[in-house]
């Protein structure tokens, strides 16, 4: 069963490296690449989590107010 | 008639191009081929060459096409074409049967389009910073401050950080005669391809590599035997050019042979099958001339329209209504740079193909090409190194394929390496011509001539395969050839792997589109005893990445049943199944293969 698995996550990593030219590099390039591929994302949730979302909070919540008012809910107007 | 007038189809070269039908547009509803919801994603899929639409009756010796087809057009089938605002005339008379030229060019999907340049960047990301971090340990010039540098730093950049990563899937060195089977000498790398090793063991392969159509590639056999008793006769060299004191009774001969197993007038050999095409060319043109070419030509023939100067178009591969653009548009505008108002005509046009195109496997459009030309006036010049012996129903190239008057093509060139077994190329057509490059000819007058052993044995193919050796052996090697061809092809398309050209082509390109599928793939199939040539940028172009396949005469079925074998369970662990194509699941016997049959 682990056997299993272990073969086929296995298998779909080499066609990963096999789509992304990653096979024919050498180890510690592989590495490198996602060592940076990681850093970007993680950048980039972060840029997400801090900053994208205060930008786009409020925008989000006058939408939601409006939509609020015209179907009349009176406990959101009561919060806000 | 009357509606063909309304067309404005009053001429001839329009007519036959309306009826081939190049886009695949109008056939969707013609042909039941199982190709017809998918015609959009093809752009080039399949195309029908009717005769009585193509070619009116005068031009009908040009417009049989295909000899080997076992799929027919009828006129029921044709409608597409017959569209064309001529059916009324032709609706009379039953149409008379005509072939299919089956090529397809099936593109990949937009993911693995994608997918394919998202991953070239990524390799050269990591190529450039491993260059930055790690400068290679190669040869550097010093005291060079202030030169500039010699070499292109791009093509360095590349041979170091992406060819040499997968370097050991080329320059394999052979130690056997490369027939069916070829004998690698094994090589290991201990620093990602910088440097090799041989381990001194060796490995026999199916050889899937090579060009060796007709399996000439012979150690033993007619052939060695004639070029070995002419080395006790001549030695190897001739001492000299052909305009001194090279020739012997061998070339003589030879270019009599060929001249006539082509079918014209004389012919010229030269000892080597680049030079050829790049020596012979020059002397043809000058500047004031307009070559048109097409674009997947060989590097020898490119090389032969650059040197001397002449103005050069360049067509869309194998799409003669885009040469037919190209002739009208500079044909009207005349020779560049003129003072104001001024017209120049063109000193000559010589338009440049090839029979069989080595990296696409596809075929040359010959009857519209040779119509196209004659409507123009300009001249042919055809390369059949490729298709030399190895198309048509006598081996006589493309010419013989289509049942063209091979007169009427200005210049037949061609080369001995691939059917022949040998080396060295000619040159046939007119006496005029054959004696004006026999005195002008950089290759004539420069070059050494052919060696002769390789003349002998030459002759002693040309021999066999016109039948002058008493036997059937060359319309044999011929037939096994095209049976084996239309075999492997259509086992590799059942198999849903997506290849390039001809259905007739004896070279198969395999589209794999990524270095490491290529890379992977040459390896295993090594691993499993099979050679193959995997070709990348820049030989073909960035996103087209494939293995090549040559088939022999040589190759045995049970050869060709294993390699399918391997390739099949390949395909399927490296994922080359791209194909959208239908598969048509029917059984392929090997026997029943139908090939050049009238």
């Amino acid at each position: 069963m682990v056997k299993g698995i272990v073969e086929f996550l296995n298998y779909w990593y080499f066609r990963y490296l096999l789509v992304t030219e990653l096979y024919m590099v050498e180890k510690w390039e592989r590495v490198m690449f996602h060592i940076v591929l990681l850093i970007i994302l993680s950048i980039l949730s972060l840029f997400n989590t801090t900053v994208v979302v205060s930008l786009v909070s409020p925008i989000t919540q006058s939408l939601f107010i409006q939509s609020d008012l015209q179907e009349g809910i009176p406990g959101v107007r009561g919060e806000l | 008639m009357e509606t063909r007038m309304e067309e404005g189809a009053g001429d001839t070269v329009t007519e036959l191009l309306n009826g081939v039908d190049f886009e695949n547009n109008t056939h969707q509803k013609g042909i039941s081929n199982g190709y017809g919801p998918y015609s959009g994603t093809l752009t080039n899929g399949y195309t029908c060459i009717n005769k009585k639409n193509g070619y009116t009756r005068g031009r009908r010796q040009n417009g049989h096409v295909l000899a080997s087809s076992d799929e027919e057009c009828t006129s029921k089938t044709m409608k597409g074409p017959i569209k064309n605002g001529y059916v009324k005339a032709a609706s009379e008379e039953p149409l008379p049967k005509t072939r299919i030229i089956k090529e397809s060019f099936e593109p990949p999907t937009l993911l693995t389009a994608a997918l394919t340049h998202i991953s070239f960047y990524i390799l050269m990301f990591l190529g450039y910073l491993s260059q930055a971090l790690f400068p290679p340990k190669v040869a550097k010039e010093k005291n060079r401050d202030g030169y500039s540098p010699l070499f292109d730093k791009f093509s360095s950049f590349y041979s170091m950080y992406v060819y040499r990563r997968i370097r050991d899937c080329w320059n394999y060195p052979i130690c056997s005669v490369p027939g069916n089977e070829v004998v690698l000498k094994d090589r290991v790398t201990r620093d990602n391809g910088w440097t090799f090793e041989f381990t001194g063991s060796k490995t026999k392969c199916i050889n899937l590599a090579s060009y060796n159509y007709l399996g000439f590639a012979e150690k033993s056999g007619p052939c060695a035997e004639a070029a070995i008793d002419s080395i006790y006769k001549y030695g190897v060299t001739t001492g000299g050019t052909r305009q001194q004191y090279g020739t012997c009774d061998l070339h003589v001969e030879l270019e009599k042979l060929t001249a006539e197993f082509l079918g014209v007038e004389d012919a010229i050999t030269f000892g080597m099958g680049f030079a050829t095409n790049a020596l012979n060319i020059p002397t043809l043109l000058s500047p004031g001339c307009l070559v048109i070419s097409d674009e997947k030509n060989h590097a020898s023939l490119i090389l032969g329209i650059r040197l001397p100067g002449a103005t050069v178009k360049v067509f869309k591969h194998n799409d003669v209504q885009h040469l037919e653009e190209i002739l009208r548009e500079n044909i009207y505008k005349g020779q560049p740079n003129q003072p104001k108002g001024a017209y120049k005509p063109w000193k000559k046009i010589l338009i440049v193909v090839e029979g069989v195109y080595s990296m696409e496997g596809t075929i040359v459009r010959l009857p519209e090409i040779i119509a196209l030309k004659k409507k123009y006036k300009a001249y042919l010049y055809l390369d059949e190194a490729h298709s030399i012996g190895a198309m048509g129903k006598h081996g006589r190239g493309i010419v013989d394929y289509f049942g063209c008057d091979p007169k009427e093509i200005d210049i037949l060139m061609g080369t001995f390496t691939k059917s022949f077994g040998s080396a060295g190329g000619y040159i046939a057509g007119t006496k005029e011509l054959i004696s004006f490059l026999r005195k002008n000819s950089f290759a004539s007058k420069h070059a050494w001539a052919m060696a002769p052993p390789v003349a002998a044995q030459i002759i002693a193919v040309l021999k066999i395969l016109m039948g002058k050796d008493g036997t059937n052996e060359g319309q044999k090697r011929i037939e096994t050839l095209a049976r084996n061809t239309r075999y492997f092809r259509k086992k590799i398309e059942q198999m849903g792997i997506i290849i390039h050209g001809n259905d007739d082509s004896p070279v198969v390109p395999i589209l794999v589109y990524l270095y490491s599928k290529i890379a992977a793939m040459v390896r295993i199939l090594i691993q499993e005893k099979i050679a193959t040539v995997g070709v990348g940028y820049p030989a073909t172009p960035l996103m087209e990445g494939r293995i090549r396949i040559c088939l022999s005469a040589a190759h045995t079925k049970e050869q060709l049943d294993y390699a399918l074998q391997v390739i099949e369970k390949v395909a399927n662990e490296l994922g080359l199944k791209y194909s959208r194509k239908p598969i048509n699941s029917e059984p392929i016997e090997y026997d029943k293969i139908k090939v050049y049959e009238d």
